[in-house]
């Protein structure tokens, strides 16, 4: 009988135990995010034969292989304050594209921007910017059924504090795209620094 | 024989409420703390995702047109970006931390508290066992 009882006691600890490990196990699966195809092949850096321009045709979706995005584009405007719009915290956020600036393809700085991070729906579409390097590339479908590719000529991580207003959206001589999330240390809810990818038209479609 | 019997029963009820403990902690934290605070945060930031886009651009664009313009670009008259925003764009949320920590804490809470159930169970049977033999 005693024997019995002591089994007993074994398997109820067992149970406890199998238990709470499969709690944490549930936990860890639900943080991650499948990650898209990964593209070994890099393009060359920078356009060859000067930038090629489109006409006006608003972005309908965003790829950058480097980093398995693939997501649809919302428009996006100001806030109250006058700062730009951010997409909204969703479960599957998408990229925003700031219409006020140039469509991308056209003279001008093309702004697209995306959360790092989602709150309590965990990762944003933008959570692995920081791997983008020089070289990498990014494509956006345009509504008109054209496209523009774009490559990676620099990230850049600055303090929020000391956003570089006139690098990004100030004028340029080509096409150019900056892709913006967050990132760096957090502070409450948010983060201290913006991430900035900043990418110049590389080839074009109409 | 009655005992053993008693015993088995007592071992499969620890393992019936240990399985349902976590559970509970689980449903009752995920749901209730994730929706409103992703609620709020809207509110918070600009404006409503898909309905708001086309409404967002006529009733706005010609209020501020004359003072972002005026106050946030370089001075250069009309730029390639219309509109220049001022200051840095807030694209991170980072509740997801605090979120699992308290679900990890709760889920830690109630395997200990299932072990310790299953525990006592196990001594109290023993205990009778060992008065009645």
């Amino acid at each position: 009988m005693i024997r019995l009882s002591g089994r007993a006691f074994v398997t109820a600890a067992l149970a406890a135990l199998l238990v709470s490990c499969a709690g944490h196990g549930g936990d860890g699966a639900s943080a991650t995010r499948p990650s898209g195809t990964h593209v070994s092949a890099r393009s060359s850096a920078g356009p060859a034969n000067g930038p090629q321009v489109l006409g006006r045709s608003v972005p309908a979706r965003l790829r950058i292989p480097e980093i398995g995005v693939d997501t649809p584009v919302m428009r996006l405007g100001l806030a109250q304050d006058g700062s730009v719009q951010v997409p909204p915290i969703t479960a599957h956020d998408r990229a925003g594209w700031y219409q006020y600036s140039p469509t991308p393809g056209q003279m001008g700085p093309s702004v697209i921007l995306g959360h790092v991070t989602v709150g309590a729906y965990g990762d944003g579409v933008f959570r692995h910017l920081d791997r983008l390097r020089r070289g990498d590339g990014i494509t956006v479908r345009l509504e008109n059924g054209g496209s523009a590719e774009f490559t990676v000529t620099s990230v850049r991580t600055v303090a929020k504090a000391d956003f570089p207003t006139k690098e990004v959206y100030g004028d340029v001589d080509r096409p150019e795209l900056r892709l913006i999330t967050c990132g760096g240390p957090r502070s409450g809810d948010g983060y201290l620094d913006n991430l900035i990818v900043f990418a110049a038209l590389s080839t074009a479609s109409h | 024989m009655r005992r053993t019997v008693l015993s088995a029963m007592a071992a499969a009820c620890v393992a019936v409420l240990a399985s349902t403990v976590p559970a509970f902690a689980d449903g009752a934290s995920a749901a209730p703390t994730t929706r409103p605070s992703s609620a709020s945060e809207p509110s918070a930031r600009p404006s409503v995702p898909a309905s708001a886009e086309p409404s967002a651009a006529p009733t706005r664009e010609p209020s501020r047109a004359a003072a972002p313009v005026a106050t946030a670009a370089p001075g250069k008259g009309r730029g390639q970006v219309g509109v220049v925003p001022s200051g840095a764009p807030d694209t991170g949320v980072t509740t997801s931390s605090d979120g699992s920590g308290s679900d990890g804490m709760l889920i830690g809470g109630g395997a200990a508290g299932a072990l310790a159930v299953g525990g006592a169970a196990v001594f109290l049977v023993r205990r009778r066992q060992a008065t009645g033999a």
